[in-house]
């Protein structure tokens, strides 16, 4: 609570008049809602004693009753808008400022950390947070207020029966805070448990095919019944609680008005005499009445507490995450990229063993035992140099996890590199604004992902104000052209979500048109065509022949007919250049590469033969 | 952006007997559980309302009037009473919980086997998001309906009832005149619910864009930065988280009015009560019978009243919700978009492998097919590979032997039997597919080479996988064959994938292997792993052979030719090429671009 308080502050003053005049209008909505009971002790006792002026005496009482109650309910509304209100306020500025961040951060942090986390910290965490800043002060300031203002008007009335009546309250409290955190603790268990009938339930539509092909109905439909039956059970554990909570707070109710009648019967005196009468009996009863019903809600509000600081700490979590994008100390003017030549000097990439690497506290895998804490890390890249001149044309080829889509991610940014590693242009990345790097590199990946906008929006995505013509131009430079005809209104056909109306060889030239659009002077394309057949592919990347002139490509493929015309070409083993040289050069050497050449040749030959 | 996260579903009736007709043989098993909650509900009402009596009878006796005797009586009834509305409640609210809990599991467990149970042609056109909310969400909804109370809704009008009963006895003319505020009430919450309640799906349809957004652009985090779109996706994303803001600020309106006006209608009632009851009280006639303690009776009643009143209009909106998802769930289950089973089942032959495909036509959309007039058979034993350029229908076949789809003309057998004669799982079993895209499931790698197929071992599973050398994979990872498999198999690499498919394929053992595309992204070294392995496997069975790239099968028995949905040519690798049609073509294109 402590720490995790004035990271809030910003945002509570932002919206502090608010809270301030909310807070004003609980007090003043409370004072005016607990006349009332007062207002009845005085009509009860002048019925009792029957005056001449009875009649007249009664209805002013009960014209201040009507008064005394619309004007609680006018302010009490506008206390409750006025907090609920900010709450909900706030709780878009610090979305805003979560995502902001998010935007900033490292693509590591969200290798690191499965999308579901995060959402969750967005959804859950969120909505805990808001419930602190929202109804859960307000609660607060009510209950307080009321016990401060009502028990000195019960006192007043009096002392001896207020005391008594109120015992029970404190052990009433204690016992529905705990058993609050438990039916707390239980609903989260069971929303959790929901969470995993939700994803069984997913896979099992996303893998349908394998589901009836491997005929496994039965199997996951037995394993979806046993998560079934344990969301019952913490449900019921859940339900056992609230029952228990119920109880005692219809038992705590009866048991304050069996203590006043109890003791209060034998003092009762007649009205008009000072002292108790019938009437302060009446209003008494009322009083109470008033108190034990947010004497049931306190305990959950105090849990909520702990369960919206808990929130906020994990919201911070995020926001405290430093591998941030930002730009380079020393200020502007930045160093700006050029041709575009690429130099690496002993780079070495070396992922840090699963238990150092910072998670987000839930995120880590389950399973993460003693084995895991064996795992010392992985070199993925150990001390790798290169040189690729401006304009020039660099192949990469390897075996899988040899290391291939690092290097390049390193190069587009997308990889944290130590200083002194990577250069381009004779400049340290590490030294260069992220925007200005990126804007430099068109990179494409082996999984398009595109985004569920139109074609041609998906296309300019990373120059949103490209004309017509030129997206026109980038996607027929991908092949996009012939496949515009399937679309139901071509370029400007609305893509589902990550693309999914289209096929993967789509999607991937979708990916290789938004690159090429961006026209930047060093393009990298790590096997992006793998989902397009053999034949198009060649096409696809002569056609690209022209427009790689004179920029810097960096290209990594399977297939190595597709490198023979790299202007050098390096065989990545196990993190570590194994060969360089150009194709005839490898060939020569008769290392690796030439194995490979032979042995993709000899299919050839074969095929020639025949 | 709105336009690409479409509204989810409106508001319905509070009550449709239609749909409470097909909810009853799943609640129909708990019937006794709801009687005991009713029964419980009902008995601690009264006792509810006795306990009240009790109060005025000791003011009445032995504040105004002045007997000492049988006070002691009196308190010790009311103590009695109390306790037992302690327990009654208690026990009620668990009783109705428990029924609900125990009648939604059957029902999202028949929703889950309708779901698996569904064709392909279903699952191919129904967008997951949906279907997951109507097994999670919209069984929460119904779940609603018992924790609430609606069931046992007639408890609380039989409340409602025996309490005005009680109130006329006590002094009808007040009764009368108190009674005026109820339809007020009942119009007023009734009015306002409408409007809170619109105001929340406001809030849920916002709520559930902001989801979409965050989650594409949270998975394409690394594009966004790529191609610098930060501050757009920003400002979208507060756009977005705008419009949620202002839909939760009017339902926070609503209901903070809503709630405050009903504390008003009740503190109204009490100055009603006090003026009417007061002037008849301070009346000449003593005759009207009201004591002061029946007033204070009267207020306490009405305050009881108050409280199932107020929760009937909550109940409404509870309900409206309730059938919603009903609607949504039956409409579900309505779907009979099933593989028929055959009629008669056919004495089943040894499994050979013997497929022949009959002048087999075929459309996802019967009026443009995707295959036209197939015939060809395949010999036990025999590989046979199938080429063509990409959507010719090589993958629709498979689709077809497998009964995902059922043919449009023309049959397909297998070992002599036509496919629709099969029971579904045993024709299912005798054909394996490797896919081209491997679908992980949570669990470890060996799970997901034996997904919970009972008829397969650990030991067999093992063994499946060795001889596709996949412990040398797992030989890397920390935990061997029980690693985790992350989401989607994110700590895999796609060659790894590729090779559970094949384990989890060759632990059934099955007469014919298919294969789509099953090579085209294992990387060399895997390929290399795979070769024999497959070499063996695919001598053992009838195997069909999808592929791409064509000097992957040229030392298969023979070879189809698919183009445009129609078998054009077959024969073997060099019979073809001395043809010189469209197979040749292909190669030559192929052979060009390789070199």
């Amino acid at each position: 609570m402590r720490r995790e308080l004035p990271f809030l502050l910003p945002f509570l003053r932002r919206h502090s008049a608010a809270y301030v005049m909310g807070s004003v209008c609980v007090v003043a909505s409370l004072f005016l809602k607990l006349r009332i009971p007062a207002l009845l002790k005085d009509a009860f006792d002048v019925l009792e004693s029957r005056g001449p002026r009875g009649r007249e005496e009664v209805f002013t009482i009960v014209l201040w009753i009507g008064g005394y109650s619309l004007a609680t309910a006018l302010v009490r509304t506008t206390s409750r808008l006025l907090v609920l209100g900010s709450s909900r306020r706030l709780a878009h500025d610090l979305r805003a400022e979560l995502f902001e961040h998010l935007t900033r951060l490292a693509p590591s942090f969200f290798v690191r950390n499965p999308a579901g986390q995060i959402m969750s910290r967005f959804l859950n965490d969120m909505q805990n947070v808001q419930g602190l800043v929202g109804p859960v002060i307000l609660y607060l300031a009510e209950v307080l207020t009321l016990y401060l203002i009502a028990i000195p008007m019960m006192a007043a009335i009096e002392p001896t029966l207020t005391l008594l009546a109120l015992a029970p309250f404190p052990f009433f409290l204690y016992a529905s805070r705990r058993i609050a955190v438990r039916i707390q603790e239980g609903s989260r268990a069971a929303q959790n448990c929901l969470g995993e009938i939700s994803a069984r339930v997913d896979e099992s539509l996303n893998g349908q095919a394998v589901i009836k092909t491997l005929t496994l109905e039965e199997a996951v439909s037995e394993r979806f019944d046993a998560h079934c039956g344990r969301y019952r059970s913490l449900n019921l554990a859940v339900t056992r609680k609230r029952a228990l909570l119920i109880g005692l707070m219809v038992g705590l109710a009866s048991l304050s008005t069996l203590v006043v009648l109890l003791v209060g019967i034998g003092r009762v005196v007649p009205a008009g005499a000072q002292g108790f009468t019938l009437g302060s009996m009446f209003s008494l009863l009322f009083y109470l009445g008033m108190l034990t019903s947010p004497t049931r809600t306190l305990g959950f509000v105090i849990s909520s507490v702990k369960r919206g600081t808990a929130a906020l700490g994990r919201l911070r979590e995020i926001l405290d995450s430093e591998v941030v994008l930002a730009d380079p100390p020393g200020g502007p003017p930045w160093p700006r990229v050029g041709p575009g030549a690429v130099e690496l000097r002993g780079l070495t990439v070396r992922h840090a063993p699963l238990a150092e690497q910072p998670h987000l506290s839930g995120s880590r895998p389950r399973s993460l035992g003693d084995e895991a804490r064996a795992d010392r890390g992985r070199v993925v890249l150990d001390d790798v140099s290169l040189t690729v001149p401006a304009g020039s044309t660099l192949g990469i080829v390897g075996h899988t996890g040899a290391g291939k889509t690092t290097l390049v991610r390193a190069v587009a940014g997308l990889q944290e590199v130590e200083r002194g590693q990577v250069f381009v242009d004779g400049v340290d990345v590490n030294d260069l604004r992220p925007e200005d790097l990126r804007a430099a590199v068109g990179f494409v990946s082996q999984d398009a992902f595109l985004f569920s906008l139109s074609l041609a929006e998906n296309v300019a995505y990373g120059r949103p104000d490209a004309p017509r013509e030129s997206i026109a131009r980038a996607a027929a430079l991908a092949r996009l052209e012939e496949d515009l005809d399937q679309l139901p209104d071509g370029l400007d056909s609305l893509l589902g979500e990550r693309g999914v109306n289209l096929s993967g060889g789509q999607r991937q030239r979708a990916a290789l048109a938004r690159a090429l659009l961006l026209d930047a002077p060093i393009l990298i394309l790590d096997d992006p065509l793998s989902a397009v057949d053999a034949h198009t592919a060649e096409e696809i990347l002569a056609g690209l022949a022209s427009y790689c002139a004179g920029r810097t490509t960096l290209l990594v493929a399977h297939r190595l007919a597709t490198l023979r015309h790299a202007d050098r070409i390096v065989v990545l083993a196990e993190g570590r250049v194994g060969e360089s040289g150009t194709h005839a050069e490898l060939l020569a050497d008769g290392g690796t590469y030439a194995d490979l050449w032979e042995r993709q040749a000899r299919r050839e030959a074969a095929r020639e033969e025949g | 952006m709105a336009r690409l996260f479409p509204r989810d579903g409106a508001v319905g009736r509070a009550v449709d007997l239609r749909l409470l007709r097909r909810l009853w043989p799943f609640v129909r098993p708990q019937r006794g559980l709801i009687l005991a909650s009713l029964a419980l509900l009902l008995t601690t009402s009264a006792a509810a309302l006795a306990m009240t009596w009790v109060v005025m009878l000791i003011i009445e006796r032995h504040v105004e009037g002045d007997s000492s005797e049988g006070l002691g009586v009196l308190l010790a009834w009311f103590a009695a009473l109390a306790l037992f509305e302690m327990l009654g409640r208690a026990l009620g609210t668990w009783t109705v919980d428990v029924a609900g809990q125990n009648a939604l599991l059957g029902l999202r467990s028949t929703l889950f086997r309708h779901l698996q149970a569904l064709s392909s042609a279903f699952h191919d056109r129904t967008p997951t998001g949906r279907v997951v909310g109507r097994v999670t969400t919209d069984i929460e909804a119904l779940q609603e309906m018992f924790s609430s109370g609606v069931v046992t809704v007639l408890g609380d009008v039989i409340f409602l009832c025996a309490t005005v009963a009680l109130l006329f006895t006590l002094h009808w003319q007040l009764t009368l005149a108190v009674l005026v505020v109820v339809p007020l009430l009942i119009g007023l919450t009734l009015w306002m619910r409408v409007r809170v309640r619109a105001a929340y799906a406001d809030m849920i349809d916002s709520r559930s864009r902001l989801n979409a957004f965050l989650h594409e652009h949270i998975v394409g985090m690394a594009v966004v930065q790529m191609f610098t779109r930060e501050r757009r996706v920003r400002s979208a994303f507060g756009g977005i988280s705008g419009d949620m803001r202002d839909a939760q600020l009017r339902s926070v309106s609503w209901e903070s009015v809503l709630s405050a006006s009903t504390e008003l209608l009740s503190h109204l009632t009490v100055a009603l009560i006090l003026a009417y009851g007061g002037s008849l009280l301070l009346g000449e006639s003593l005759a009207t019978g009201l004591t002061l303690a029946a007033l204070f009776a009267f207020i306490d009643y009405m305050r009881k009243f108050f409280v199932p009143l107020n929760d009937l209009s909550l109940k409404v909106t509870v309900m409206q919700s309730a059938m919603t998802a009903a609607e949504r769930i039956f409409h579900l289950l309505d779907h009979d978009d099933f593989i028929p089973a055959p009629k008669s089942v056919v004495p089943l032959p040894a499994a050979r492998g013997a497929i022949a495909f009959r002048g087999v036509t075929f459309g996802y959309d019967p009026a443009e097919p995707v295959l036209r007039d197939v015939s060809f058979e395949v010999a036990p034993g025999e590989r046979v590979a199938i080429v063509g350029a990409t959507g010719g229908g090589k993958t629709t076949l498979l689709k077809l032997l497998t009964r995902l789809y059922d043919v449009g003309e023309g049959s397909i057998t297998l070992d002599g039997v036509d496919v629709r004669d099969y029971a579904l799982s045993e024709l299912r079993s005798r054909i394996g597919i490797v896919p081209q895209d491997v679908f992980l499931f949570g669990g470890d790698v060996l799970h997901n080479v034996r997904l919970g197929h009972p008829e397969i071992s650990e030991a067999e599973a093992r063994a499946a996988a060795d001889r596709l050398h996949l412990d040398q994979v797992v030989a890397r990872f920390p935990l061997g064959y029980h690693e985790p498999v992350r989401e989607r198999g994110a700590n895999l690499s796609s060659g790894e994938r590729q090779l559970i498919a094949f384990a989890r394929v060759l632990a059934v053992a099955p007469a014919v292997l298919a294969l789509d595309e099953a090579t085209s992204q294992v990387d060399t070294r895997t390929e290399h792993l795979l070769q024999d392995a497959l070499h063996d496997l695919t001598r053992e069975r009838t195997s069909l052979i999808i592929a791409h790239r064509l000097s992957t099968i040229r030392d298969v028995d023979r070879i189809l030719v698919i183009a445009n949905g129609r078998l054009i040519e077959q024969g073997t690798h060099e019979e073809l090429l001395r043809a010189g049609g469209a197979y040749r073509r292909l190669n030559e294109l192929q052979f060009v671009s390789d070199r």
